[in-house]
């Protein structure tokens, strides 16, 4: 069965930022969806899966990895039986064509009902996606997010406003240490968000503390209905062009 | 007195602090699962730690929080400190 003929595809294009396509999977409960992205499932994710004591969880993974090798596939102009997945020793999945790393970037992450997969021809990226929620005790995490510019600037501000800006920057720091690629080891408050962002621009380009080599791309992707920022390591063209 | 053990005491704040699609984990929670495999979020996840870092007065480094996404080596890890 290829994945793309599928009639109802619960994943749609979202963005296109420097070469790197979003797609946002629509994660409501839909027990059909569920059923046709669980025969996608290779025996590896079918025992993931069924490791998800929750049913919530469960749909989440299942609907987000079908999406993911629907879209892999139609890159890579390949089958879904030829699509296997590897972790690196951080824990970041990769994907494999036949056994072999194949030449994509990917990564995903989902919040309640709303999922997005970014990826790309090559290079490190990273996406997070968050539902706001207006009963999270944001006081409480500022201090073990933000560097003392924004926590300044989180202070200034109000109401939804506060809540929106608190999630942005959350959204583009999970993303950037998605990109990076090694879990835990970077420090969230010593990640400063350029300004411009801070102060409304939706794209951005930084260096990393720990890596002031490599320039990264970041994107605000918030909406209406959900915080999302993406992290994609610039080329030099990219970065002369901006 | 009666003093709570570690799992007891991390059982609570876990029913107190962590959910999944608005209900509790409850404190009858697998602690063998991973946070992550139980659904709850990468924010929860920071937040549960800073509550368990003030509740046991601890510090947990950055190498240390990989620890926070299974409950039981987090409570080996609390009682490691407290020797």
């Amino acid at each position: 069965m290829s994945l793309n003929s599928h009639a109802e595809r619960w994943w749609t294009p979202f963005k296109t930022i420097n070469s790197v396509d979003v797609i946002h999977v629509d994660l409501l409960p839909s027990a059909k969806g569920e059923t046709a992205a669980i025969a996608w499932l290779d025996a590896q994710e079918q025992a993931r899966r069924r490791r998800f004591p929750y049913a919530g969880p469960r749909r989440r993974f299942s609907l987000c990895r079908a999406a993911l090798r629907a879209v892999i596939c139609d890159q890579l102009q390949c089958k879904n039986e030829q699509l296997t997945f590897a972790l690196t020793q951080h824990g970041k999945p990769f994907a494999l064509l036949d056994g072999e790393p194949a030449a994509i970037s990917f990564n995903v992450s989902h919040s309640g009902k709303h999922g997005l997969v970014a990826l790309a021809p090559k290079g490190r990226l990273g996406v997070d996606v968050e539902e706001r929620d207006s009963r999270r005790n944001l006081e409480f995490l500022v201090d073990t997010v933000l560097s003392k510019r924004e926590q300044a600037e989180f202070a200034s501000t109000q109401g939804a406003d506060r809540l929106h800006f608190f999630y942005k920057l959350w959204t583009i720091k999970e993303a950037l240490i998605k990109a990076h690629g090694k879990g835990f080891s970077l420090d969230a408050t010593r990640i400063e968000t350029p300004l411009a962002m801070i102060q409304g621009m939706r794209g951005g380009v930084l260096q990393l503390p720990q890596m002031p080599a490599v320039t990264w791309h970041i994107e605000d992707l918030g909406t209406k209905w959900f915080a999302a920022a993406l992290a994609s390591e610039a080329r030099a063209s990219a970065i002369l062009k901006d | 007195m009666y003093m709570a053990s570690t799992e007891e005491r991390v059982r609570s704040l876990v029913a107190d602090n962590l959910e999944v699609d608005g209900k509790s984990l409850g404190s009858s929670v697998d602690l063998e699962a991973s946070l992550v495999d139980l659904g709850v979020s990468s924010m929860d996840i920071v937040s549960f730690g800073k509550v368990v870092a003030q509740e046991f007065n601890v510090t947990f480094t950055r190498e240390h929080c990989p620890t926070l996404n299974n409950l039981r080596e987090l409570i080996e890890f609390l009682d490691s400190q407290a020797a």
